[in-house]
C-alpha cells in the first residue's frame, strides 16, 4: 500500500466481465500470437504428420539424398524419409514433454503448496527437500539412473518418471513461495473464518490465484522435459524403441551426418524442438505478465508537449514556486485528466498543505512539479517556475535533462511516504546520503562530506553512529528521519512531502511533524505538505490546497479553511473527521 | 546473528552432500540388473584379476544381493568415501576411478566455470540495459535469446561445428588440446586449449545467456517502480549512477539467489556438450563410463559433480550473504 | 444472547509477548474498542478470537443466548470477523455472490438470502455478480461486513474496518457498522488506532500498549480525561486544529 507509482492513483472503469477466467488470460499481444500460432503448427505436424507421411522404417537404396521434390527432407544414411521420421519424432518428443510435465506439475504443486500451506514442520521437510533436489545436478543423475537399467526394461514410462523426478524442484520452490504470500491474505482468513475445509481453502481460494503460475510452470516443465529427453536419447540412454527428435538427432549422429555435411538430417529435428521450446518461452511471457503486471509492455516515452505560457502575471511578492495552470494527462486508451489547471505559489518559508483523497490527483501534481511523473503521464500545459533566492527564474519544464538534474534536490528536495521503500535496501543509509554530495557537490572533500552528513542527521537527532546502519535496521520513524536528513544536505528552497507521516503510528507522527515544523523555522525553506489527514494540515499549514478529480476546488489559509469553508466537498472532509473533544454521540444514527 | 546464516547454509549443504551420497549408494539397489556380475565379466575381459577382494570392492559399491545387511555395506561405503577409494575403473582399466576423475575435471571445472561465469555477466549485463531501456528496440533482444536458450546444448554444438569447424575451418572439430602436443604448462599447450575451448564455451555461453539476461530484465522492470529508484532520479543522481546502484544492485539480487537453478542447467548441458566436441572433460567420461556399464566410473563422476556443484551454490549462497545485508540477519529457513 | 468473554488470554510469539493476559467481555448491543499503536498486541487479540490464532493461554468463553456454553463447532455460526484491507480481504477471483453464498452455506442457510445481505449493507441486489476488482473499497468493505454477518453471527470482531478506506466514506462505513449494531442487537469489538472514531463509536475502551491493557473503562471518560500516562500521550498526538484555531472562533466568531 506503500506504492508510491502516481499511476495508482488513477482508478481506470473497469469493463464488467461476468467471465470469472478472463482475468487469468493473457492479453493479447503479437508475441502471444506467434508461440499459439508457432506451438499450435508444431503440435498439429506430430499429431497429424504421422498418418500423411510414408512409413519412417522403409529403408531405400537411396541413402543420404538431399531434399528432393520426392522426400522434401531428404533421406537417412538408409534412405529412409525424414520428413516422415521428423513427425512421429515429433509425436513422441511432445508426448513425453507433455506426461513429463503434467508429472512434474502435481509433484511441484504437492510439495510447494500443500507444504507451504500446511506450514510448520510440514513446510519445513517438504522446501529442505526440495531445496536438496534442486541443488543436485538434474542430468547426471538421470544420466546414472538409466546407466544402471538395462535398455531392455528402460520404457517411455520410465523415462518420464524419471525426467519427473528430477525436474520438479524448482517449481515447487516458485509456488512455495506463492502460496506462503497467499495463505496469509486476508481472504483466505476469511474463508477459514467462515468455516471452510483445508481442501476447500487450497482449491477454491488458493489455487486460482495460483494457475497463472502454474500454467508458466507446467510449460516450462514441458520444454525442460524434451530437452532433457533429447539429451538422454542423444546419448543412446532414452526410452528403448522410442521415436523422438533426440534419437532421430542420435542416428544422425551415428551416421555421421555432420561429417558427411548432410545438414537434412540434424537441423529439423533440433529446430523444431528449438522453435517449440522458443514458442512456450513466448506464451510464458504473455503469462509472466498476469503475475507481473509491471511488465506489461509500455509505450515508450513522448517529449512533453508544453505549451510556455508567457509570464503574463509578475510572480507574487515573496513566491518561491510558482505553478500556473498545469494539466498533466494519463495518455491510456481513454486519456485520464489527473491534474486539471491547477495554479498554486509556494511562498518562501511557508507550509502549503495539499489536502484530497486517493485519486485526487495531490501525487501526481506533486511530481509534475519536479518533473518525475513518468509515461504515460504527460505535461500537456501549464507552467512551473521556481523563484531562485538570487532572484533567477526558473523555468523547470523547459530545463534540458542535464539542467533538470543540477535543479533536483539542490533547489527543491523531496520526502515520500514509505521511508522503508525509498531507502536502497541494499547499501547503508551513509552511501545514500553521500550519493547526493557526490553528485551535486562534487568538489567537497571526503571529510567534509563525512561531516556534512553528521551534521543532517544531528539535525534531525538521530546519533550519527547510524549512519552505518542499513535501512532495514532502522525503525519506521527512523527512516523517516533519515529521509528528512537527506532531504536536508543541499539546504534546498523547497521540499516536497508526500504523505510523510502516512504509515507511521501516531505517536511517531507527532515526533517527526514537531521536527518538521522546527526545521522549517530554524532553516526557513517552503514545503509542500500532501497528505488526506485534513486535521493533521489545519494544524500545520500555512495555506491549503483542497483537490478533488485533478481541480483545486478550494484553496485558503488554513484559518479560513477551518472556520469558513466554501466548498461543500471541503465541508464533507471536515466532517470526516470527528474531534476528540467535541461533543459525542451526534454521529450514531 | 551473523553466524546463523552462515552455519544454516552449511548445514543445509551438508545435508544436501548427505542426501547426494546415500542416493549414490542407494540408486543401485533400487533398480533391476545385477551390476557387480556385469562388472566382473567386464573385468575379466580386459585381463583384471577376478579375486575376491576386488568382487568385494564392488560389492561395497552396488550391493552385495543381501548377503552383508544394508547398513553394514553403508557404513563401509562412506568409509570408502572418505579415503578416497572410489574403486577400480573397468573402461580405463586398470586405472583407479579416481585417478581418472582427476584427469578429466580441471578441464571441466575450466571450461564451465569459466562459460558460466562469462555468460552470467553478460547476460546479467546484458539485462540490465535491456530492462533500464525498456520500450527501446533493445526489446527484441528478451525473444531472440529466450528462444536460443530453448535450443538443446548438443544441438547447437553440432550446428557451430557444421558452421565454424567443417564449413569455415576457424575453429577444431573436436578435442580439448592439439593431441601432438605434450599436456603440461607451456605457452603451446594452454594456447591449443583455449583454441580448443572456445566453441565449447561458445556453445554454453549462447545457451545459457538467455536465462540470465531475461530473469535480470524482468527485475530490472520491477526494481525500477521501486520507490528508491524513484528518490534517487529526484535527488538528481546520474542516470548511470541510478541504474547501477539503485536498479541493478537490486535486481541482481534473485539471479544470484537463482544460481543453483541454472547451474544445474548448465552443467546438464555441458556433460552433452563435451561429446560432441570429445572434449577430454567429466562429461565425456561420464558418457564413456554408462556405456561400458563401468558402474563405479559412473558413481564416482556422479559423486564428484554433485560436489562440485554444490561448493558453487556454497560459494554464491555465502557471496550473497555479503551482498544482501539482509539476509545475515533474517532467520528464515533455507 | 450470545456473550464472548475473554479471560487471562496471552499469547507469545518466538518468546515475544505480543498479548499479556488480556481479559475482558463482548455483550449483546455495546461496541468496545480495543485502541493501539500497531504492534501493541490489538489484531492478534483479533486473530484469536476469529480462530486464525491459538492461544498460548486464556480462554475464550462463548456463552449462547439459554446461557450455556455453545459448542466449538458451532462456535463460527456465532463469531465473525471484518479485516482491515477490503482489497485483500475479498478473492480476486470470485464473485460477490460466491463470498456471501458460501459462508451461508456453511451455515446452513440458503444462498437465495444473498440479495437480501445486499441490501442490508446497502448495496443493490445487482452488486452479486460483480467481482471485487469492479468495487470501490467502501463498497469491498461492505461486502466484508455482510459476509460477516452472513452465517447469523452475533458476535463481531472488526479490525481496523476502515483505516484502509478514503477519508470521505470511513464515517459512512462506521455508522452502517452502528445501525447494523443496534439492529441486530450485535456484541462488537471495534479495533482500532483512531481514538475519536473510538470515542465516538464505542460505550467501552480497552488502551492496549506493549501487549497489555493499560486503561480501561467508558469510551467518553477514558479518551476525553486519561488517566494512564500513555493514553495521554496518545491522546495528545492526535492532530487537533480545534485547539489551533479555538481564539480566532473566539474572537471572530463560529463557522455556521
Amino acid at each position: 500500500m506503500t506504492n508510491l507509482s502516481p499511476l495508482t492513483e488513477v482508478t481506470p472503469e473497469v469493463p464488467r466481465s461476468r467471465n470469472r477466467w478472463r482475468g487469468l488470460l493473457p492479453r493479447w499481444s503479437p508475441r502471444l500470437g506467434a508461440g499459439l500460432g508457432l506451438a499450435g503448427a508444431i503440435v498439429l505436424f506430430g499429431l497429424i504428420g504421422p498418418l500423411l507421411t510414408s512409413d519412417p522404417a522403409t529403408i531405400r537404396d537411396i541413402g543420404l539424398t538431399p531434399p528432393s521434390g520426392e522426400h522434401v527432407l531428404g533421406t537417412t544414411v538408409t534412405g529412409q524419409d525424414i520428413l516422415a521420421q521428423l513427425a512421429l519424432s515429433t509425436r513422441g518428443s511432445l508426448q513425453i514433454g507433455l506426461l513429463v510435465g503434467i508429472m512434474a506439475t502435481l509433484l511441484s504443486g504437492v510439495f510447494g503448496i500443500a507444504g507451504a500451506y500446511a506450514g510448520g514442520v510440514v513446510d519445513e521437510v517438504f522446501s529442505l527437500f526440495s531445496n536438496v533436489m534442486l541443488v543436485i545436478p538434474g542430468l547426471p543423475l538421470v544420466i546414472v539412473i538409466a546407466g544402471f537399467v538395462p535398455p531392455d526394461q528402460r520404457g517411455t514410462a520410465t523415462i518420464s518418471l524419471v525426467l519427473a523426478i528430477t525436474g520438479w524442484a524448482a517449481a515447487a520452490r516458485v509456488l512455495r513461495a506463492q502460496t506462503l504470500s497467499l495463505r496469509n491474505r486476508d481472504y483466505v482468513a476469511a474463508a477459514r473464518v467462515s468455516g471452510e475445509k483445508t481442501w476447500r481453502v487450497i482449491c477454491v481460494e488458493i489455487l486460482p490465484n495460483l494457475l497463472p503460475i502454474l500454467a508458466s510452470q507446467f510449460v516450462f516443465a514441458v520444454v525442460l522435459a524434451i530437452l532433457s529427453e533429447a539429451g538422454l536419447s542423444f546419448l543412446g540412454l532414452g526410452a528403448a524403441n522410442s521415436s523422438t527428435l533426440g534419437t532421430m538427432l542420435y542416428y544422425a549422429q551415428n551416421g555421421f551426418a555432420l561429417q558427411r555435411e548432410a545438414w537434412w538430417w540434424f537441423v529439423p529435428p533440433g529446430l523444431i524442438i528449438a522453435l517449440f521450446g522458443g514458442a512456450l518461452a513466448l506464451i510464458n511471457f504473455s503469462i509472466d505478465e498476469i503475475i507481473n503486471p509491471k511488465l506489461r509492455d509500455r509505450a515508450r516515452r513522448k517529449r512533453d508537449v508544453v505549451a510556455v505560457l508567457p509570464e503574463t502575471a509578475a510572480a507574487e511578492q515573496d513566491a518561491v514556486l510558482t505553478v500556473k495552470n498545469l494539466n498533466v494527462v494519463y495518455q491510456a486508451d481513454t486519456p485520464v485528466h489527473a491534474v486539471k489547471d491547477v495554479s498554486l505559489t509556494l511562498r518562501r518559508g511557508e507550509i502549503l498543505g495539499l489536502a484530497g483523497e486517493s485519486g485526487c490527483g495531490k501525487t501526481t501534481l506533486a511530481y509534475a512539479i519536479n518533473r518525475l511523473h513518468r509515461p504515460p503521464a504527460e505535461v500537456t500545459s501549464g507552467s512551473v517556475v521556481f523563484h531562485d533566492r538570487d532572484g533567477e527564474d526558473i523555468d523547470v519544464l523547459a530545463l534540458a535533462p542535464e539542467e533538470l538534474r543540477a535543479f533536483r534536490w539542490v533547489k527543491l528536495s523531496m520526502v515520500f511516504q514509505g521511508a522503508m521503500n525509498s531507502l536502497n535496501p541494499v547499501t547503508p543509509v551513509r552511501a545514500q546520503l553521500q550519493d547526493v554530495l557526490r553528485t551535486h557537490r562534487s568538489d567537497m572533500s571526503t571529510s567534509d562530506r563525512e561531516q556534512q552528513c553528521v551534521e543532517v542527521f544531528r539535525l534531525v537527532g538521530i546519533d550519527p553512529e547510524r549512519l552505518g546502519s542499513y535501512p532495514h535496521e532502522l525503525s519506521g520513524g527512523m527512516r523517516q528521519r533519515v529521509m528528512i536528513a537527506t532531504a536536508l544536505l543541499l539546504d534546498p528552497q523547497v521540499m516536497i512531502m508526500d504523505e510523510p507521516t502516512t504509515a507511521l503510528d501516531v505517536l511517531v507522527q507527532r515526533e517527526i511533524l514537531n521536527e518538521i515544523r522546527r526545521l522549517r523555522d530554524e532553516l526557513s525553506f517552503a514545503v509542500v505538505f500532501i497528505t488526506h489527514d485534513l486535521p493533521l494540515l489545519l494544524e500545520l499549514s500555512d495555506r491549503i490546497a483542497v483537490m478533488r478529480d485533478g481541480e483545486v476546488i478550494e484553496y485558503s489559509t488554513a484559518e479560513d479553511l477551518y472556520l469558513r469553508p466554501q466548498h461543500p466537498y471541503t465541508r464533507q472532509l471536515l466532517a470526516s473527521f470527528p474531534s476528540l473533544t467535541g461533543e459525542r454521540g451526534a454521529l450514531i444514527p | 546473528m551473523t553466524m546463523n546464516y552462515y552455519v544454516r547454509k552449511a548445514a543445509f549443504y551438508l545435508a544436501a552432500l548427505w542426501a547426494a551420497v546415500t542416493l549414490n549408494f542407494v540408486i543401485p539397489r533400487m533398480l533391476p540388473g545385477n551390476p557387480v556380475d556385469i562388472l566382473m565379466a567386464k573385468l575379466q575381459q580386459r585381463g583384471g584379476t577376478v579375486d575376491p577382494a576386488a568382487r568385494q570392492a564392488y560389492e561395497t559399491l552396488l550391493g552385495t544381493g543381501g548377503r552383508d545387511s544394508v547398513f553394514h555395506e553403508y557404513v563401509t561405503y562412506l568409509g570408502n568415501l572418505l579415503r578416497g577409494e572410489l574403486g577400480v575403473s573397468v573402461s580405463a582399466f586398470p586405472a583407479k576411478v579416481s585417478d581418472v576423475i582427476a584427469g578429466s575435471l580441471p578441464w571441466t571445472i575450466v571450461l564451465v566455470g569459466l562459460s558460466t561465469l562469462l555468460s552470467f555477466l553478460f547476460g546479467v549485463g546484458l539485462g540490465a540495459v535491456v530492462g533500464w531501456k525498456r520500450g527501446t528496440w533493445l526489446d527484441s533482444l528478451v525473444p531472440a535469446t529466450t528462444v536460443l536458450s530453448a535450443v538443446p546444448y548438443f544441438w547447437l554444438a553440432l550446428i557451430l561445428v557444421a558452421l565454424l569447424s567443417t564449413g569455415l575451418g576457424w575453429f577444431p572439430l573436436s578435442g580439448g588440446y592439439d593431441v601432438v602436443l605434450d599436456p603440461g604448462w607451456s605457452a603451446e599447450f594452454i594456447g591449443s586449449a583455449i583454441y580448443h575451448g572456445i566453441l565449447p564455451a561458445l556453445t554454453i555461453v549462447i545457451s545459457s545467456i538467455g536465462g540470465w539476461l531475461l530473469g535480470m530484465r524482468n527485475m530490472m522492470v520491477s526494481a525500477m517502480s521501486e520507490d528508491y529508484v524513484l528518490t534517487a532520479r529526484a535527488k538528481g543522481l546520474r542516470d548511470s549512477r541510478i541504474m547501477i546502484r539503485y536498479a541493478a544492485r537490486n535486481a541482481v539480487l534473485p539471479s544470484v539467489a537463482g544460481f543453483a537453478i541454472s547451474l544445474g542447467f548448465v552443467v546438464s548441458g555441458s556433460i552433452v556438450t563435451e561429446l560432441v566436441f570429445s572434449y577430454p572433460g567429466i562429461g565425456s567420461k561420464l558418457l564413456q563410463a554408462v556405456q561400458n556399464n563401468d558402474y563405479a566410473l559412473m558413481q564416482g563422476i556422479f559423486l564428484v559433480i554433485t560436489i562440485a556443484v554444490l561448493g558453487a551454490n556454497l560459494v554464491v549462497d555465502l557471496l550473497y550473504g555479503l551482498i544482501d545485508a539482509r539476509t545475515r540477519d533474517r532467520s528464515a529457513v533455507a | 444472547m450470545t456473550t464472548l468473554e475473554v479471560r487471562g488470554l496471552t499469547k507469545t510469539f518466538h518468546k515475544l509477548c505480543a498479548v499479556d493476559d488480556v481479559s475482558f467481555t463482548l455483550t449483546p448491543g455495546r461496541t468496545v474498542a480495543l485502541v493501539g499503536e500497531s504492534g501493541s498486541g490489538k489484531s492478534t487479540i483479533a486473530r484469536m478470537i476469529a480462530r486464525l490464532v491459538r492461544p498460548t493461554s486464556g480462554e475464550i468463553v462463548l456463552t449462547g443466548q439459554d446461557g450455556e456454553p455453545v459448542p466449538q463447532r458451532k462456535y463460527r455460526d456465532h463469531v465473525q470477523m471484518i479485516f482491515q484491507d477490503p482489497f485483500a480481504s475479498l478473492n480476486p477471483f470470485h464473485t460477490v455472490e460466491h463470498h456471501l453464498a458460501r459462508p451461508l452455506r456453511l451455515h446452513g442457510r440458503s444462498r437465495a438470502e444473498v440479495p437480501h445481505l445486499l441490501e442490508r449493507v446497502s448495496l443493490t441486489p445487482d452488486f452479486a455478480h460483480r467481482r471485487p476488482h469492479e468495487l470501490s473499497g467502501g463498497q469491498r468493505q461492505r461486502v466484508a461486513i455482510a459476509r460477516a454477518l452472513a452465517p447469523g453471527a452475533k458476535v463481531i470482531v472488526a479490525d481496523e474496518p476502515v483505516s484502509m478506506l478514503d477519508v470521505s466514506i470511513r464515517l459512512g462505513v462506521l455508522k452502517l457498522l452502528a445501525r447494523l449494531q443496534r439492529e441486530e442487537n450485535l456484541a462488537v469489538l471495534y479495533i482500532t488506532h483512531d481514538l475519536a472514531t473510538a470515542r465516538h463509536f464505542s460505550d467501552e475502551v480497552l488502551v492496549m500498549h506493549r501487549g497489555r491493557i493499560v486503561e480501561r473503562g467508558d469510551s467518553d471518560d477514558v479518551l476525553t480525561r486519561p488517566e494512564d500516562p500513555y493514553t495521554r500521550r496518545l491522546a495528545a498526538a492526535a492532530p487537533d486544529p480545534e485547539t489551533r484555531f479555538s481564539s480566532a472562533r473566539f474572537s471572530r466568531g463560529g463557522p455556521s
